[in-house]
């Protein structure tokens, strides 16, 4: 009978080594949100005296108070950020998918030259001022949730993942099911995608996280006059008009109201990366599939 | 793909043609609307208008404001046949949002600026604001009169009208060092402290006689007292241009106003690293002050500190917020500015209101204006809310109501551009020694003389960067003494400013110093 495998004093050293070192690596992530997470339900006074800690000397769970002043809102703002997301998330791969489908078919012509153009806008942009005046002047998206959602619809650098990774499925598979007398699209849904999931995973991943956090667009095209902004814009709000208030001189003339200030930018952060979190387990194995294939076969 | 790139191209050009077309058409709209409006020699108002005004700030969510709005629209409506919509430009971001608003062209009819925060010179520039000498002494009459022409001067870009200045308002944001006047009268300074040797007496005592308290609680990343010694102990006049965690260059003096000067290259900058390196080796801040990144003011109010540096109006609301929790203390203010009596009032274009370029009604936007401005009723409603809730009045003083909830009850607009003493309510929650402090600013103020010098920093650029760098790096340690010889640290910091292209700096603002000289006095 053959001894087992891995009970011998070198392989239990090694596991044990590799455990507590993965162990050490994951508390090294851990501990900084425990951090954020404990000095939320910290009083100000005593964040003030004492710093930063994971167990609340004087437990206070007024930044919640504050962050979570108006209910609504925030409820609200979720809804913003979920339909975006979700709607964004779907569209997005679609046409993510499909653009790196197409430039990489050998039928393609100026397939090259099409991709140079795409790559070409991550090296140079017009800037902040054309943007804002295509957005606004031309195609009047000012208040128009389209305005956040349009943006991320493309990225260049998931087009390119997309394309090396789709390039990994051989050319036959495309041009047999063309004899059987496949359309392109049918092609493309029926063989193509179900082939490509683990990067579909990880490049709706990209962009599920990319609007998720999105709040620079919204920022410059969404004014206050709209009820409800997207979640990352409204705690961005919360903390920034905070800060403002009680460190500007430019603004002599605010009345600070009393801010309970860096546990409230703890809460804030709580509360939208709390969401995130329970998500994330879900897609990881795919995320992790994802990258791997894409780097073997890219 | 294409089309991406044409787009873009076809839009830099229309930013182009229109920021080329911005200027004429401005003119040209302008006049137009006078002579079309004052036909007959009366103002016609018989069309109701909306007009906007563009305020920094976030949009209150109480409800409280649009209660008073309906309210001050009614008037309004009776007084000029018009509306007013507040349109808010929220603090995140705000730089960004503001100069794309104006860059974009859409139509909005009163804005707030202000030369030394809101960029107003470089938004003019560009041709962002209408020009206002034909319209004002029509249809904003009474602000016409009211401010001299010295400083309508103060508002012009090309010889035009640029905006309304706050002129007649009162307010006042010079340094100092806020200080604990029960505890200075325990070490027996019974006078108010009024130069640097006195602050060291009282710093000393509260080391000596209390422990647990950090005399002076600074933190690593605050650098303003250099700015407030040089203010205590030279005539200079800081001169608007960034150098970074201080300002390095200078006017001489009041007196000698378009001389550069540089207070770091004289024994001043030498005194003072002298003395904070024996602050900081008495102990009357922290070891590790240069890592240390405490909040000072919240320290004094908790009683663990006995010192805040900040400007005049921080102290006003801090001396309420301390006789509430450290009661007797009486908070005690040393203004830089008490030891030579060097102190110019804020610009008067540190806040200001003007017309978009493209604003489809400015006379009847400057009629709201003057409105807002001049007549009390509607003044009291735009800054303080609707008398009753927000407010009431005692012995010509506001009050809170009793009831009154900040949550539930608070206003405000944030009207900056153009509030006038004469209309005010003075607060009766105010120190009562207020009086006395303005007062004695009042003595010795001079007017604020660069209010219109731009800074042009395109020839030197790269110097500036420079510059800033050292600041950045070397600065930080002498300020607060942490940088060993005081005298070999000052002489290293030079060395670096000069290898960074100090005098080349220093050469180019005397050079626009003197342009500004000459235009200065063309405009008398």
């Amino acid at each position: 009978m053959a001894r087992q495998r891995g009970t011998d004093f070198s392989s239990v050293a090694i596991r044990l080594f590799g455990y507590c070192f993965i162990g050490f690596f994951a508390l090294c992530c851990l501990i900084p949100f425990l951090l954020v997470l404990g000095t939320s339900f910290t009083s100000e006074k005593s964040i003030t005296l004492h710093g930063y800690n994971l167990w609340p000397r004087e437990f206070s769970a007024f930044a919640y108070k504050i962050v979570f002043e108006n209910p609504g809102v925030i409820v609200g703002s979720y809804g913003v950020t979920l339909g975006i997301t979700i709607a964004g998330t779907i569209l997005g791969l679609f046409i993510v998918a499909m653009t790196g489908y197409s430039l990489q078919r050998p039928d393609f012509p100026y397939r090259n030259r099409i991709s140079f153009f795409i790559y070409f806008t991550t090296l140079f942009q017009g800037g902040v001022v054309p943007f804002y005046l295509i957005m606004t002047q031309w195609l009047h998206l000012k208040d128009n949730y389209l305005a956040v959602l349009l943006p991320g619809l493309m990225s260049p650098f998931l087009i390119i993942m997309m394309k090396s990774f789709v390039t990994s499925i051989p050319h036959a598979i495309t041009e047999s099911a063309k004899m059987d007398g496949a359309g392109d699209f049918r092609i493309f849904t029926r063989l193509i995608l179900p082939m490509t999931t683990p990067a579909l995973a990880t490049i709706g991943l990209f962009i599920a996280l990319g609007y998720w956090n999105e709040w620079y667009n919204a920022m410059l095209f969404l004014s206050p006059d709209l009820k409800y902004r997207p979640l990352q814009l409204f705690l961005y709000n919360v903390v920034t008009s905070a800060d403002f208030i009680k460190n500007s001189s430019v603004a002599s003339n605010v009345q600070p109201r009393d801010m309970p200030l860096e546990s409230m930018k703890m809460a804030t952060a709580v509360v939208a990366t709390g969401p995130v979190i329970l998500f994330y387990p879900m897609v990881q194995k795919y995320f992790i599939k994802g990258i791997t294939v894409g780097a073997v076969k890219g | 793909m294409f089309k991406k790139k044409k787009a873009l191209s076809i839009a830099l050009a229309a930013t182009l043609a229109v920021s080329l077309t911005a200027c004429t058409s401005s003119n040209s709209t302008s006049s137009d609307s006078t002579s079309a409006a004052t036909a007959g020699g009366k103002i016609d108002t018989s069309e109701f208008q909306t007009i906007s005004y563009v305020m920094l700030g976030d949009k209150p969510k109480n409800g409280q404001f649009e209660k008073v709005m309906e309210k001050l629209n009614a008037l309004l409506k009776q007084k000029a046949n018009a509306k007013l919509e507040i349109k808010w430009v929220e603090w995140a971001d705000w730089q960004t949002k503001y100069n794309l608003l104006l860059a974009s062209g859409e139509p909005v009819d009163l804005i707030t600026v202000a030369t030394d925060w809101l960029d107003t010179w470089q938004n003019a520039q560009k041709g962002a604001f209408m020009p206002l000498d034909k319209l004002l002494p029509t249809y904003a009459p009474i602000t016409w009169k009211e401010v001299p022409p010295e400083n309508w001067a103060e508002t012009k870009y090309k010889n035009q009208i640029m905006l309304i200045p706050e002129d007649h308002y009162t307010q006042w944001v010079n340094h100092g060092f806020q200080y604990r006047g029960d505890w200075a009268k325990e070490f027996g300074i019974t006078a108010p402290i009024t130069d640097w040797k006195m602050m060291e007496k009282y710093l000393q005592g509260v080391k000596d006689k209390k422990p647990g308290v950090v005399p002076w609680d600074t933190n690593g990343t605050s650098s303003d007292h250099v700015g407030g010694y040089i203010n205590s102990y030279t005539d200079a006049i800081e001169l608007p241009i960034n150098t970074g965690m201080f300002a390095l260059i200078y006017g001489k003096s009041y007196a000698d106003k378009y001389k550069a000067y540089s207070p770091f290259l004289d024994d001043t900058f030498v005194n003072f690293a002298k003395m904070m390196k024996d602050w900081g080796d008495k102990g009357f801040w922290r070891e590790d002050v240069m890592n240390y990144k405490g909040d000072n003011r919240a320290e004094l109010e908790a009683g663990k500190t006995s010192v805040d540096q900040h400007h005049t109006q921080t102290f006003l609301g801090e001396r309420i917020k301390m006789d509430k929790l450290q009661p007797g203390s009486d908070l005690q203010f040393f203004p830089f500015s008490a030891t030579k009596n060097n102190l110019v009032s804020m610009s008067i274009t540190h806040g200001g209101t003007s017309v978009g370029a493209k604003s489809k009604h400015p006379e009847r936007a400057l009629m709201v204006y003057d409105l807002i401005r001049q007549d009390p009723e509607i003044y009291h409603l735009m800054n303080y809310g609707i008398e009753g809730v927000q407010y009431v009045v005692k012995d010509g003083k506001r009050f809170r109501p009793d009831g009154y909830d900040v949550q539930r009850d608070d206003f405000y607009s944030d009207f900056w551009g153009g509030r006038i003493d004469k209309n005010e309510i003075p607060n009766g929650e105010d120190w009562a020694g207020k009086g006395a402090l303005f007062a004695s600013y009042d003595k010795i103020k001079k007017a604020y003389p660069y209010g219109r010098f731009v800074f042009d920093k395109s020839n030197v650029t790269n110097e500036l960067t420079a510059i800033t760098q050292v600041v950045g790096q070397k600065g930080p340690a002498i300020v607060h003494g942490k940088a060993g010889d005081p005298v070999k640290a000052v002489e290293d910091f030079r060395a670096s400013l000069k290898a960074a292209g100090f005098d080349k700096v220093m050469a180019e603002v005397q050079k626009q110093l003197d342009e500004f000289k000459k235009m200065v006095e063309s405009t008398k």
